[in-house]
């Protein structure tokens, strides 16, 4: 029963930091980062992560135009219980849960997330796309033979896409640790790291992390791999009509999907995993705080990426993925 | 609704995505209509309209200087443009000759403003590429200039410089304002220069602005382009060589072959020491003398045109006098001629792609959306 308490509180106490960090980060990145290298002054360091959701929690909510609105509103919080579970997965006390506390069951759960985007951008239609009338419709002389296609839809579709190729490097990446340890389970990755010392300091662990760190940004669609809601299209993509309590989550979930990503990378090639009763947790704040620190800076001097500039990139970082792999194995 | 009121389904062929009349790429109110095939565009269809004020209408009886006043108001990028060429419209029409010192502080007016809205281009371009930090960074260095014009003028977009017969007594320039002048020149000088270096430099753009929105010197010729987008497709066309006004001062004009975005991108970035050059050869030769004539005399006139090379083409202005008062303006901005070219760079080009290609041809919707047509003149 002891055991049980100290490793509950544990559990919250290590989710608590976690949202506190979390919350900071979008802040950071823009205040200290973003700013800073264009000679701006910023917004304040809470409101990006911190503020803009408190404050959205009390904002109407507004009856999104869907086919299906429970389910489209319901997504947020989906992708927001997703990276929950993630980090509870990370977590060293519930390593007991054997076959979910594995890397293949943290990929499945970050798959949901991806695919979230590609239902949120079929289901809904924004303000912009819908309200505004066709000009061939107002003019009286409708355009036969044509499919109108809003740009939710295209984000959509888009969203597949990064499904289908978008992810191959940070899940190649994941997947370096597995091969170097020889089991896909989390609490056998991170004691060889402690009998080994950290992947990190192996060549495949250096590859594996670049190759890691790009598939971060991706995941995070940050500029230049920003395709999914570049500005010159799609707008927000698929998340643009999303108000009050659900864009919040969308927010808390980005915060969230920053530090999580970071514990997984701790967890996975330096064998820390995020745990309140371990100094190790400073580490996975640390990395936490560098990831986007470095994302940033990266971003600020890079355009978006269309996908004749994407594919590229993609297919050479999951070689490069590929290579580590090869040589994990080795 | 009645069953047979609602609208049927028909035989599905194209995609059709629009964008605008409100959209973050667009910082004006258009629509584009792009016609898609797997994200890449295969037709382009650009409504203008939207914003319609019909200054024309409002022009028309009013006495001339007002009516000049108004046409400021025309564009808040190339205001002075505007008050430039319909000036030039009276001036032509009455015979007027200005002082020597007044042209010379128009034609810094003119090459400031196309400072102004080069960099503005330039950091819109950058922004639609989703490079922030360069569209900042320009429009940071786009202050120096908007602060000279704030310096002459008295403002920021509205300069009022212009005047039949001269300029206004208020943009006078005296030591300390052409000591200002120099010293901005020389500032903006070395900016744009280390932008250039590291915007040639930079791979990742290189490789988004290349072979995007192309536009061929046929194509553009065929669809009436005019100023920067006709000559980044490699025609030597600038107007400025055959405005008498210019005759004293030594410029390049630029050209490009590609007529790309790349292409019109780095139009701007080689005009703007060429507009410096101007305006170095401006302050160093200043005549001295007045900078007003009010001595002409009203009189009636029949339909004067005037054509002047400003930063996006050529400006049509036109009107004619009667007892002082305007009758029958008529302003043509280059936008409304670079609509076609506009529509023909976004084919085959990825659909985020498609605002980039309209962005090069530098459009001015506010400006192009004033006009009305006026079928019948009566004088």
């Amino acid at each position: 029963m002891e055991i049980f308490i100290k490793y509950s509180l544990a559990v919250i106490g290590t989710l608590i930091v976690a949202i506190f960090v979390g919350l900071w980060l979008p802040g950071i990145e823009r205040k200290f980062v973003h700013a800073r290298i264009q000679q701006r002054i910023g917004p304040p360091i809470s409101s990006p992560g911190f503020m803009a959701p408190l404050k959205f929690f009390f904002k109407e909510t507004i009856i999104p135009n869907s086919p299906l609105p429970r389910l489209y509103n319901a997504l947020p919080l989906i992708g927001l219980l997703s990276i929950f579970s993630i980090l509870l997965l990370l977590m060293p006390e519930l390593y007991f849960l054997d076959e979910l506390a594995t890397v293949t069951a943290i990929v499945g759960i970050l798959k949901i997330e991806e695919v979230i985007y590609v239902f949120m951008g079929s289901l809904s239609r924004s303000i912009m796309s819908l309200s505004m009338p066709f000009p061939d419709i107002v003019k009286g002389a409708k355009h036969p033979d044509v499919q109108r296609s809003f740009l939710e839809d295209l984000s959509a579709m888009r969203a597949f896409r990064l499904i289908a190729f978008g992810s191959f490097p940070i899940y190649i990446a994941i997947f370096v640790p597995v091969s170097m340890a020889g089991s896909i389970f989390l609490s056998d990755i991170v004691s060889y790291q402690q009998t080994q010392g950290p992947i990190l300091f192996t060549l495949a662990g250096v590859l594996g992390a670049i190759v890691f760190f790009i598939g971060y940004m991706i995941l995070l669609n940050e500029y230049p791999f920003a395709i999914l809601k570049t500005k010159a299209d799609v707008i927000e993509g698929p998340y643009m009509e999303y108000a009050s309590k659900y864009r919040s989550y969308i927010y808390i979930t980005r915060g969230l999907l920053m530090f999580t990503l970071g514990a997984l990378f701790s967890a996975l090639f330096l064998g820390l995993p995020p745990d309140i009763l371990s100094w190790g947790i400073l580490v996975n704040i640390a990395v936490a705080l560098i990831f986007p620190i470095f994302m940033a800076i990266f971003s600020a001097f890079a355009p978006i990426f269309t996908f004749k500039q994407f594919y590229p990139v993609v297919v050479g970082f999951s070689l490069l993925g590929v290579l580590s792999l090869v040589i994990a194995l080795f | 609704m009645d069953e047979n009121d609602k609208p049927k389904r028909q035989e599905v062929i194209e995609t059709e995505v629009t964008m605008g009349t409100v959209h973050s790429a667009a910082i004006e109110p258009y629509r584009v209509r792009l016609f898609v095939e797997d994200e890449i565009v295969r037709d382009a269809e650009i409504t203008v309209g939207l914003n319609h004020r019909g200054i024309e209408r409002i022009m028309e009886g009013l006495p001339v200087e007002k009516a000049n006043s108004l046409t400021e108001k025309i564009c808040g990028i190339c205001s002075n443009s505007h008050i430039w060429n319909s000036v030039l419209v009276a001036e032509k029409g009455l015979g007027i000759e200005i002082p020597e010192r007044a042209s010379y502080i128009r034609i810094i007016m003119g090459e400031l403003e196309r400072l102004h809205s080069h960099f503005l281009y330039l950091a819109h371009g950058n922004e639609v590429l989703g490079h922030e930090t360069f569209a900042m960074r320009l429009f940071y260095i786009r202050e120096t200039v908007m602060e000279l014009l704030r310096m002459i003028g008295g403002n920021r977009v509205q300069y009022g410089v212009s005047i039949i017969g001269g300029v206004r007594p208020r943009c006078e320039l005296d030591l300390m304002r052409i000591q200002k002048i120099s010293e901005g020149m020389d500032l903006i000088e070395q900016k744009i220069t280390e932008f250039a270096d590291r915007f040639v430099s930079d791979p990742m753009i290189m490789s988004r602005i290349t072979g995007v929105g192309v536009l061929t010197k046929k194509d553009a010729l065929r669809l009436a382009a005019t100023g920067p987008t006709l000559r980044s497709t490699g025609v030597d066309l600038d107007l400025r060589r055959d405005m008498e006004i210019y005759d004293p001062f030594e410029f390049d004009v630029i050209t490009q072959e590609d007529g790309d975005v790349k292409s019109n991108l780095l139009m701007r970035v080689l005009e703007i020491p060429e507009s410096i050059k101007i305006i170095r050869q401006a302050l160093k030769n200043l005549p001295s003398g007045p900078i007003t004539d009010r001595s002409w005399e009203m009189q009636d006139t029949g339909i004067i045109k005037s054509y002047i090379e400003v930063p996006r083409g050529k400006l049509l202005h036109s009107y004619a006098l009667e007892e002082g008062r305007v009758r029958g303006s008529i302003v043509r901005t280059p936008s409304i001629t670079n609509i076609g070219a506009m529509q023909q760079a976004c084919i085959g080009n990825h659909i985020s792609d498609a605002q980039l290609a309209i962005v090069q041809c530098d459009p001015c919707f506010t400006c192009t959306d004033r006009a009305i047509k006026i079928t019948q003149i009566q004088i």
